[in-house]
């Protein structure tokens, strides 16, 4: 078991993109060698001790008994634990977008809240964010014809517009609420928004929306269903989008 | 600058070399016979030496290619290579940004690309990806069949004034050629319809096989370096192959102007489809070899099809729309006033379905049927079959039967029941590649005195792959093939090193050929068409006529090819 720790040493304006840190990429190195460890701050390249001070404590070389605790403002530090596969990063504050995109494993938990894009194309893993979550959790990226295919997303605050679009699999978790057209082209897995939601579901045509606080704008693609029992309480259950071709087999329950 | 290639297995098909140990010279930006003390000289090896590669039908600039990098943000995460010292940063893998596309071509060997759709309309956005497409020379195909001026000329059977016509559109846009693409259809489509090859154009009373008839002889009669250029009607249709072969009929008397076809039909694998619904869809290459076995006044490209997501792009709007309503992804259609359209759909061709495994099958099916290689070129349409980048696993299939094995036994059942490719033993040879790739389309485009070959007085364009020919068996060993010729040891264009090693060594800009025919034909009913086609801007164009050529400061590096026929 090892623990790096990563302080950012000021704010800073330009992005940082730092794909590079994930257990996969730092287990097993020295404070020198994840301190050489590239970055890029906009278009130029820089390395990880140029922003960071580093403390490793413990040793091992596996990524999944490696932990990453950041501290500091990470406001505008992009695309950590991009495709990591195991072990775990704790973000001690809020992070820029792209948190956990491609995440194949492991565990990510933003104590603060993060920016667009968290969890994008994620295929695995769990991403708890306990702050608020932007626009496009778990999404595709602009084009891309599937979005998160596996694993768990949990945001205890509230989350942005457009949150799972192009879902394929896995599990996106809203406690508070959602913008404007969770689960947009959804063609699988399941979205459970505790709070409230604007016209969930558009051109959905599989997987599972849960929306318990109730909608705004429903869209008029669904169909309702009858009433069904989840968890002890009572949903109105409707089936959809119609406006797609296909069978309508997306499934969505409001309380 | 003069380089001595010495010690190479030189392929020229053109010279009738076959794989001769020999040296090449060059002197400044052409072949020549020898160079006394030269300032470079490279020794080969016993490496392959070839003529730099002819690509004729490709998509890598204007309207079409550049809305399908913007529909595709997707496909440009792909391919990304940072800026290096000479290079641009490079992107995309069906859809490659002008750099990508320029240099992929040249570190695989090809130093010509012509670009095989261009709207009129769009000529000038086309011209200005040329300039920014580095290295390779250039030209365009400029898109006549579905125009109202073509059509009615077409119509009224006034072959003088079509002839105006078209002379004065190759110099307005800077063209090449004349390309055909579902001659009608695209007009319908305006209308929502389609036109197969004898269904009157919707408003004009003409069939698609007169205007096609009208174009091929005016193509003639101004004696044009390139013959017309067709994308037949019915593309992608079920039991397309009789259109196609009554394509082929129809231009059977005209004579040509020079020693080559009277019309190339392109992407044949597209147009060489049996069945009549997707359910009994078969491969009729055999009918389709058949006949160009038999006729010489035809010449085709393959279109190769390989399992890839891709995007397909085309004047062909209807033929799209019918793509989106089968796989329901995005797509756009395009109409360029009255002159063109065209369609952009991604496609993701997979060997588990049996259409795309059986569309896989007849682009190699055509290849090895037709007998004689200087009437077939190869080709995926580039971005519509396949990116280009797949030419080396597609003549790695094409020079072995073990490789078409294996890979037979990943593709669905359909192609044993429905398709040929499994029962041929022909493997071709590398002087057939090299005749597809290089000599073939030289002479289809009517630039064999300058490209596709290493004969002295032609342009110094080469190619030398890391292959030994003499101690090397494609048929065994065609992995190697598929590696070595995506990167050349050297590729030379018009006399400077581009490539060495592989790597990007220099970017010179490419020319960019356009022809201007002149003569009395060309001139005869000038004034006549001038009143119609000002008629024609004033009631019907959103630009006026005076600002429609494409100015000379749009082609900095235009090479003007006068054709005079009196």
């Amino acid at each position: 078991m090892s623990t790096i720790t990563l302080s950012m040493k000021q704010s800073i304006t330009v992005p940082l993109e730092a794909e590079n840190i994930t257990p996969d990429n730092l287990a097993g190195k020295s404070v020198d060698e994840i301190k050489a460890v590239t970055v890029y701050h906009g278009n130029s390249e820089a390395v990880i001790g140029d922003f960071f001070d580093v403390t490793v404590e413990g040793s091992g070389n596996d990524p999944a008994s490696t932990e990453i605790i950041m501290k500091g403002d990470l406001t505008r530090v992009k695309r950590i634990g991009e495709g990591m596969s195991a072990g775990s990063i704790v973000i001690e504050g809020d992070c820029d977008m792209h948190c956990g995109a491609f995440m194949r494993g492991g565990k990510i938990t933003v104590k603060g809240n993060a920016d667009a894009w968290a969890g994008r194309e994620m295929r695995g893993g769990e991403i708890i964010i306990e702050g608020d979550a932007g626009n496009y959790v778990g999404s595709a990226y602009r084009g891309e014809l599937t979005g998160m295919r596996g694993g768990k997303i949990v945001v205890e605050g509230n989350a942005g517009d457009y949150i799972g679009e192009h879902i394929g699999g896995g599990e996106i978790i809203v406690k508070g609420n959602t913008g404007v057209l969770p689960g947009l082209s959804m063609t699988g897995g399941k979205i459970i928004i505790e709070g409230t939601a604007t016209m969930p579901g558009g051109e959905m045509t599989k997987g599972e929306i849960i929306v318990k606080g109730g909608i705004i704008d429903m869209l008029p693609g669904f169909k309702f269903e009858g009433e069904e029992e989840v968890d002890g309480a009572t949903l109105k259950k409707y089936t959809g989008d119609l406006a797609v071709r296909g069978t309508g087999k997306g499934i969505l329950l409001v309380g | 600058m003069t380089i001595l290639i010495k010690n190479g297995v030189v392929f020229d098909p053109a010279q009738g070399i076959d794989g001769e140990k020999m040296d090449i010279a060059i002197d400044g930006d052409k072949f020549v016979e020898d160079v006394s003390s030269p300032d470079e000289v490279i020794d080969a090896g016993g490496r392959m030496v070839v003529p730099g590669g002819v690509e004729l039908h490709t998509h890598i600039a204007g309207g079409k290619v550049n809305a399908g990098r913007i529909m595709r943000p997707e496909d440009g995460r792909k391919g990304r290579i940072p800026r290096g010292k000479l290079t641009r940063a490079c992107s995309g893998f069906s859809v490659l940004n002008t750099f990508a596309t320029a240099y992929t071509y040249a570190r695989m060997g090809y130093t010509t690309t012509f670009e095989a759709a261009m709207p009129p309309l769009l000529a000038r956005h086309t011209h200005e990806e040329f300039e920014d497409t580095p290295i390779t020379d250039k030209g365009a195909l400029v898109l006549l069949d579905n125009n109202w001026m073509t059509i009615e000329y077409a119509k009224s059977g006034d072959l003088d004034k079509l002839a105006a016509y078209v002379s004065w559109m190759s110099e307005a846009s800077k063209a090449y050629g004349i390309k055909i693409v579902n001659p009608g259809g695209t007009e319908a489509w305006g209308w929502g319809k389609n036109c197969s090859i004898n269904d009157p154009v919707p408003g004009f009373d003409v069939t698609p096989k007169e205007i096609i008839k009208a174009l091929a002889q005016v193509n003639e009669d101004l004696g044009l370096p390139h013959s017309i250029h067709i994308h037949c009607n019915d593309l992608g249709h079920p039991g397309n192959f009789e259109t196609t072969i009554e394509t082929y009929e129809a231009v059977k008397d005209i004579k040509p102007s020079s020693d080559r076809q009277v019309m190339h039909a392109t992407h044949t694998q597209f147009h060489s489809y049996g069945g009549s619904n997707w359910g009994d869809f078969e491969s009729k290459a055999d009918e389709i070899a058949k006949y160009i076995n038999k006729n010489d006044h035809i010449t085709i490209d393959l279109g190769v099809v390989m399992f890839c997501d891709t995007t397909t792009m085309t004047a062909d709007g209807p033929m799209e729309y019918s793509l989106h309503t089968l796989s329901r992804r995005k797509w756009s259609n395009h109409d360029v006033e009255l002159e063109t359209g065209s369609g952009i759909i991604p496609v993701a061709y997979s060997p588990k379905i049996g259409v795309n495994a059986i569309q896989w099958a007849i682009g190699l099916e055509l290849a090895l049927l037709i007998t004689d290689p200087w009437k077939m070129a190869l080709t995926t349409d580039h971005p519509n079959g396949c990116p280009f980048t797949f030419y080396p696993e597609i003549i790695a299939l094409l020079m072995s039967k073990a490789k078409r094995e294996s890979m037979l036994e990943t593709v669905s059942e359909a192609v044993g029941k429905r398709a040929l490719i499994a029962t041929i033993d022909r493997e071709l040879t590398w002087s057939d590649i090299i005749t597809m790739t290089r000599a073939g389309p030289a002479k289809i485009l009517g630039m064999s005195d300058t490209k596709g070959s290493l004969k002295v007085g032609a342009d110094a364009d080469l190619a030398i792959y890391d292959i030994m020919p003499e101690s090397f068996d494609p048929t065994k060993d065609y992995k190697t093939i598929e590696d070595k010729l995506m990167r050349t040891v050297y590729t030379i264009k018009g006399g400077e090193i581009v490539v060495r090693d592989g790597e990007i060594t220099a970017t010179p800009h490419g020319r960019t050929f356009w022809v201007n025919p002149a003569g009395k034909k060309a001139e005869a009913a000038r004034d006549g068409m001038l009143e119609d086609l000002e008629r024609m801007f004033r009631d019907y164009y959103t630009v006026s006529m005076a600002n429609y050529p494409v100015q000379d400061e749009y082609i900095p590096h235009g090479v003007e090819i006068r054709t005079e026929v009196n």
